[in-house]
């Protein structure tokens, strides 16, 4: 195996290289993915039927609260790639701790909110509008949740074996899922709960 | 452990930078504003806010296969722009 010094360990390969290349890839089809749920939510919006509007059902407060955690673990998770680039395993391993304990804390807001829904008589079935939103909340949430298990899992493999070309590469590719649920999510906000609340 | 080391200037700038940007979008909540005028600030907060994830935290152009990324990004954005309004264009508007 031919390793680069002159890169960041988890670019030190040529594998390495092309593993992250080839998660860009997937991400861009993730876009892709999310946008088809955006556009049927938006069509969707106003078919309401008997059941609530999204101005009657959203809440600013746990919403913002949802959105600072993804926000702040989105940045604590690029802390952690930067102590590992700067080789401090320790450091690196509590940053994606706390990144992992927010999403977590982000889990249990929303799983909060969607007791909410059902009890306010939105449920899956309810309406256009609400089988749409939480379809589509709800694909964003079980995105964080796969992810959460993936970082623990990569939390402890660094732990295991140290920083790597493998652990490193692992983990950089898992800060670039983490950061596009934050980006997805800042479309959620803006379009799904602001634009819903205007 | 120096602090300095663990908290990059231009990082702790970006994320910052996020909070404010969620705090503009949050005026279309707060003021006023015309579905339009509502729907330009979230449009404008949302992008740039999705760009400084892309470019500052995800390190998208820092090695040589920043213009494969980069492509591919910019297609993915663009399939799924046509997507929504392409929906919105043949399932709503049409029919105002």
């Amino acid at each position: 195996m031919k390793i680069d010094h002159s890169l960041p360990l988890e670019y030190s390969t040529e594998e390495n290289r092309l593993k992250i290349l080839g998660f860009w890839i997937f991400l861009g089809a993730e876009i892709m993915l999310f946008a088809t749920l955006f556009a049927s939510y938006f069509v969707l919006a106003d078919r309401t039927g008997s059941g609530p509007a999204g101005s009657e059902i959203f809440e600013l407060t746990p919403v913002l609260i949802e959105t600072i955690l993804l926000l702040t673990s989105s940045f604590t998770i690029g802390l952690g790639i930067h102590a590992m680039r700067i080789g401090n395993k320790k450091a690196m391993m509590t940053f994606f701790a706390v990144t992992l304990l927010l999403g977590l804390a982000f889990l249990g807001f929303e799983i909060f909110e969607f007791f909410h829904y059902v009890h306010v008589g939105a449920g899956l079935q309810t309406s256009a509008f609400t089988a749409m939103l939480l379809t589509t909340l709800g694909t964003h949430g079980a995105h964080v949740t796969f992810g959460f298990f993936w970082g623990l899992a990569i939390l402890l493999q660094v732990k295991k074996r140290g920083l790597t070309p493998e652990t490193t590469n692992k983990s950089f590719i898992f800060s670039l899922y983490w950061h596009f649920l934050d980006v997805v999510w800042i479309f959620i906000f803006s379009f799904v709960y602001l634009k819903g609340m205007m | 452990m120096n602090l300095k080391e663990l908290f990059p200037r231009n990082q702790v700038i970006g994320f910052v930078f996020s909070l404010i940007l969620t705090a503009a979008a949050l005026t279309v909540y707060f003021l006023d504003l015309s579905f339009q005028a509502g729907m330009t600030v979230l449009l404008v907060t949302a992008f740039i806010q999705a760009a400084v994830q892309l470019v500052l935290f995800m390190h998208a152009g820092e090695t040589e296969d920043k213009g494969a990324i980069y492509t591919n990004i910019y297609y993915g954005v663009i399939i799924a722009l046509v997507t929504i309004f392409g929906t919105l264009l043949c399932m709503t508007w049409g029919y105002i």
